[in-house]
């Protein structure tokens, strides 16, 4: 199974976002004042949304380090700090959220293959709903997603690094199904099995055997 | 003019934010949560305890938090809490932030007493868009602010130490920030007089070069 890290700042509920399951195994790194976190025996780094951005800019270096090993690193948040290499986020409230519709820019990997776009568009008939700002990333072709603006929304990057990082505009995502199919039909649903879509895709590339 | 307010400060996006904001930024200064302690929390005229916090983290300070209460100070607390804050028991609850479109004459909040300074003059549709839990004991002769319809705490305000604690599962600090929500500065800026005496204008802004930043 996969070997992830998730990168906790205790915020309630995070415990039930991340669920280990036979293809994943999370365990939840815990910051403190001091957070100096060891790497070595993970295969994913994850940044949900709602992170600690003070405490990410301070481990940046070790970041650097574990995607340059070849790693591989979902980052769900909003990041204001400089941590995260070739790519920044941003917001702005300039636009309109009942404008906003995203479309598939650069999909290599297929992940929104099977995937149902406008539950990414729409939750319960309101737009504007998952993510918040967008990416300003040094790597165009690494744009998945973008909004009726042409900003990139989600980036699967390839190139800043020697690993692999997927970057949403803070669009929160998380284990939500635990592993399991579910007929869930709203858009969280939705957002889960795209999730399992990017852990079959790391779980393929790293040639994973599930038990 | 020195920051009257300090904001508990959990490395959150839409907590920066909010406190970064050009119509915000001179009231506000973000306390960092490792870096609370006594003498530094004393130099505000309040304190904000925001939606996504480190509760465990605070609660480790639980003795500077209510020396600032004892000092005669308020406090607001938004979203989910720790139990052992302020003897009040919260507990999560689905969040509803779609009723306006499917269920309009149904929202997540019943009751609201806005003869509150912070409610006093705000339609109803500024004082309820979605919240994070509910609130099932409050400490004894609280005062009761808002409910949910089945009777459920949403809002309460009371005195502790000489200070004044108040209490809400809204999240009006964080969902600011986030801006997905267009009329929060009604809420807000009616919290802020209430808290320090000053009151916010114009217009929430974001700063480009508060973004990509290096700390």
């Amino acid at each position: 199974m996969l070997k992830a890290a998730v990168i906790s700042n205790n915020i309630e509920g995070i415990e039930n976002m991340f669920i280990s399951n036979p293809k994943i195994n999370y365990t939840l790194l815990e910051i403190t004042a001091n957070f100096n976190p060891d790497f070595a025996d993970y295969d994913v780094l994850l940044v949900p949304n709602g992170s600690d951005n003070i405490a990410l800019f301070k481990i940046r270096d070790k970041i650097a380090q574990f995607l340059n090993e070849g790693k591989v690193m979902f980052c769900f948040d909003g990041w204001f700090t400089n941590w995260v290499p070739g790519n920044k986020w941003i917001i702005d409230n300039n636009h309109k959220t009942i404008d906003i519709r995203y479309h598939v820019v650069n999909d290599k990997y297929k992940l929104f293959e099977g995937i149902d776009l406008d539950k990414f568009n729409f939750s319960h008939g309101i737009s504007g709903w998952w993510a918040c700002g967008f990416i300003e990333t040094t790597q165009p072709e690494s744009v998945l997603l973008a909004d009726t603006w042409n900003r990139p929304i989600i980036i699967i990057d390839e190139h800043s690094t020697r690993g692999i990082m997927v970057l949403t505009a803070s669009g929160p995502m998380a284990d939500l199904l635990f592993g399991t199919n579910s007929e869930g039909q709203t858009s969280w649903d939705e957002i889960g099995r795209f999730y399992q879509k990017l852990v079959d895709f790391v779980v393929a590339r790293n040639k994973i055997v599930i038990l | 003019m020195n920051k009257k307010i300090g904001l508990l400060f959990n490395g959150v996006w839409s907590q920066y934010t909010f406190a970064k904001a050009p119509k915000y930024v001179n009231i506000f200064e973000l306390i960092y949560v490792y870096d609370i302690t006594p003498k530094y929390l004393s130099q505000f005229d309040a304190l904000i305890i925001p939606f996504q916090s480190n509760q465990k983290a605070i609660v480790e300070h639980k003795d500077a938090i209510l020396s600032f209460l004892a000092n005669g100070k308020k406090i607001f607390m938004e979203g989910d809490a720790a139990e052992e804050l302020f003897d009040a028991k919260w507990e999560d609850r689905p969040v509803n932030n779609y009723w306006w479109v499917t269920n309009p004459d149904n929202p997540p909040i019943a009751v609201t007493d806005y003869s509150h300074p912070v409610y006093n003059g705000l339609m109803p549709r500024h004082a309820c868009w979605h919240t994070h839990g509910v609130y099932t004991k409050v400490p004894q002769s609280a005062q009761i602010i808002q409910q949910t319809p089945n009777g459920e705490i949403i809002t309460w305000q009371h005195d502790i130490l000489g200070g004044t604690v108040l209490a809400t599962t809204l999240d009006p600090i964080v969902e600011h920030g986030i801006q997905q929500i267009t009329h929060l500065d009604n809420y807000t800026d009616k919290l802020i007089y209430w808290l320090c005496g000053v009151q916010p204008e114009g217009k929430f802004e974001f700063v480009l070069s508060d973004f990509g930043i290096t700390v």
